[in-house]
């Protein structure tokens, strides 16, 4: 088994038993098995990757700061501590001078690396243990795979899962590294045919973490403070944009976007599928995720477009 | 035969010789930092084919978000709609499309399909997020911007293909605070199944300025029409006697200067659903 360490190729002792009977077993509907067959694909075996994790959305040690500042404190000089190439980091300074001990005087958006990092490290121990699963079973590839974080037991435990169909191509040469897609059947002949070989499943976790500064704080609040002396001077007009909010916003998909492209190299992704959530974490403090995920392709012939669909209406 | 060909050429290419079948979980681990990326779309397969046969192709996952605030209290002291509310709605949908539209130049995209629409009005705030993938001619010379649209790939084939365009996403919202009713209304009504006129009122007023907006919207754009248009209306999580009205489609126009027929040929399917005789249920009711 895949340690977090080092991925290995081992597998339980009981996993090895159970793959050796010969007997094998898939997760395919009965459509897309009579359509891997069609393709020449065998099933081998329905293979699954586990990774149980502890897990917080926040870090024990050091707090705000801590995933950008190197554990600098509120108010003590965020900008001045290491950050990691490539972090998303924006700060907000308050117009208003000081005002009181409770009012946001510095503001910032950043980039929660260590949570990534945590959620990278589960999806990936999960992945890599299903494909080493597959790679023991001979497979050529796994099609269907099905991927999922929940929480475990309580919130602090969460269980990464990846779960797939080997399936061996007849007559092909067997990889080192098996392909895995979450296409399969018809969808996954339709892809092969236009052009694009599957090459892998990818996915990614981008965070953000918003602390409001006083605008900000007003605006989420629904307070008009200081309409009258203008917003240049830092009054909150009623109506308008949230530009910290919109800029973490931004951030969060863009950081998603560039992550899956930089393990896509020359390829392309087909089916990404975009998902973003966020939690209050204070009055006027956000903590904003966004995973991406989709099929890694790679065009392998000249594209067969395909002849002009032909409209029809259908009348039952 | 040609399909198991295919696949085994597929596999090859998928291959080392193919270049790096690294499993995504080693790039993922150290957060993707490394490299440079190609394309990505979140089209299905078929969206994709049917866009090439009609000359697109896809380039890249486009988004665009804004929030806009609403000062407090604008819920709670009048009746009638909430012109803060109103305008921080039309002020995010815009806000958010021209970012999406900034993106999608940016990738060197002629328009953004499939546009998925997230709309969220809480007391203090509206937030609209769009997101989508960009796409741009297979031929042709530098792309410049033409569309934003929430209609599906095979919608939008389908849609040039009879001669119309689509041009932007359209849109109008409307929040109306419903008046209390008055004591002597309160009482007549108790005890009865009847109609709450300030509520209905309410709703009806809403949809016409939602409605009057949204085609307006459209209307600055030059568009002819608009279709696919989805309504959310109801009550808002504002308050109990908040009602809420959001109209928004795809703005369209006649771009061949008449209607062309597509010609649909009809077909009778063959794997639709068999009324059957229930059995069982009919001998569960009469047992009853």
């Amino acid at each position: 088994m895949a340690s977090q360490a080092a991925p290995g190729e081992d597998l339980p002792e009981a996993a090895g038993r159970r793959l050796s009977t010969g007997a094998w077993s898939s997760g395919l509907s009965v459509a897309d098995f009579s359509s891997s067959l069609e393709m020449g694909m065998d099933p081998v075996g329905y293979v699954q990757g586990y990774a149980v994790m502890q897990w917080s959305w926040y870090m024990a040690t050091g707090g705000f700061g801590a995933g950008f500042g190197g554990g600098a404190g509120f108010g003590g000089g965020w900008a001045a501590g290491p950050q990691r190439h490539g972090q998303y980091v924006e700060q907000w300074q308050c117009p208003h001078g000081f005002v009181s001990a409770e009012h946001r005087m510095y503001g910032a958006n950043y980039e929660l690396t260590w949570l990534e990092q945590s959620w990278a490290t589960g999806w990936s121990l999960a992945t890599t243990r299903m494909v080493e699963e597959a790679t023991s079973l001979g497979a050529t590839g796994i099609v269907g795979v099905v991927d999922s974080m929940r929480p475990l037991t309580g919130g602090a435990v969460v269980e990464f899962r990846s779960s797939g169909t080997a399936v061996a191509v007849r007559d092909a040469p067997r990889l080192t590294t098996p392909f895995s897609t979450y296409l399969s059947g018809q969808r996954l002949a339709k892809l092969i045919e236009a052009g694009f070989a599957p090459i892998s499943v990818v996915a990614t976790l981008s965070s953000v973490r918003m602390l409001g500064y006083c605008i900000t704080h007003y605006q989420l609040a629904g307070s008009t403070a200081g309409t009258w002396y203008g917003s240049g001077a830092g009054g909150v007009s009623g109506v308008g944009p949230v530009d910290q909010v919109n800029r973490a916003q931004a951030a969060v998909r863009r950081l998603a976007r560039e992550r899956i492209r930089a393990q896509l190299g020359s390829d392309v992704l087909h089916g990404a599928h975009m998902e973003q959530s966020e939690r209050e974490i204070g009055e006027g403090d956000l903590s904003i995720q966004c995973t991406l995920k989709g099929n890694r392709v790679r065009p392998f012939k000249d594209f067969d477009p395909l002849p002009e669909p032909l409209p029809v209406v259908r009348l039952a | 035969m040609r399909l198991r060909d295919e696949v085994r050429d597929a596999v090859r290419a998928a291959g080392p010789a193919g270049g790096a079948a690294a499993p995504a979980a080693s790039s993922a681990r150290d957060g993707g930092r490394t490299g440079v990326g190609g394309t990505t779309s979140d089209l299905t397969i078929d969206e994709t084919l049917l866009l090439h046969s009609a000359g697109w192709e896809p380039v890249d996952l486009v988004y665009g978000v804004s929030w806009w605030s609403i000062p407090w209290g604008v819920w709670q002291w009048s009746t009638g709609e909430v012109q803060e509310a109103t305008a921080a709605f039309a002020g995010a949908v815009d806000q958010a499309a021209k970012l999406l539209r900034q993106e999608c130049e940016k990738a060197g995209g002629s328009g953004v399909l499939g546009v998925e629409i997230g709309i969220r009005v809480s007391s203090h705030h509206v937030a609209i997020e769009l997101s989508g993938t960009a796409v741009r001619r297979t031929q042709g010379t530098r792309p410049t911007f033409e569309f934003i649209s929430d209609l599906s790939a095979r919608d939008f084939v389908l849609l040039t293909r009879a001669g119309w365009w689509p041009l932007g996403l359209a849109a109008g919202a409307s929040f109306v605070v419903a008046p209390r009713r008055t004591a002597r209304q309160w009482a007549a009504q108790q005890g009865q199944n009847t109609e709450l006129p300030n509520l209905t009122e309410a709703l009806y007023l809403a949809r016409e300025r939602a409605m009057e907006r949204m085609q307006r919207s459209g209307a600055a754009m030059k568009a002819e029409g608009i279709v696919a248009v989805k309504l959310r209306e109801g009550r808002a999580s504002s308050g109990v006697r908040v009602m809420q009205f959001v109209a928004i489609g795809t703005g369209v126009h006649l771009r061949t200067g008449e209607h062309r027929s597509i010609a649909p040929t009809m077909v009778v399917a063959l794997d639709e659903l068999v009324r059957q005789f229930d059995v069982k249920s009919l001998r569960s009711a009469s047992t009853q």
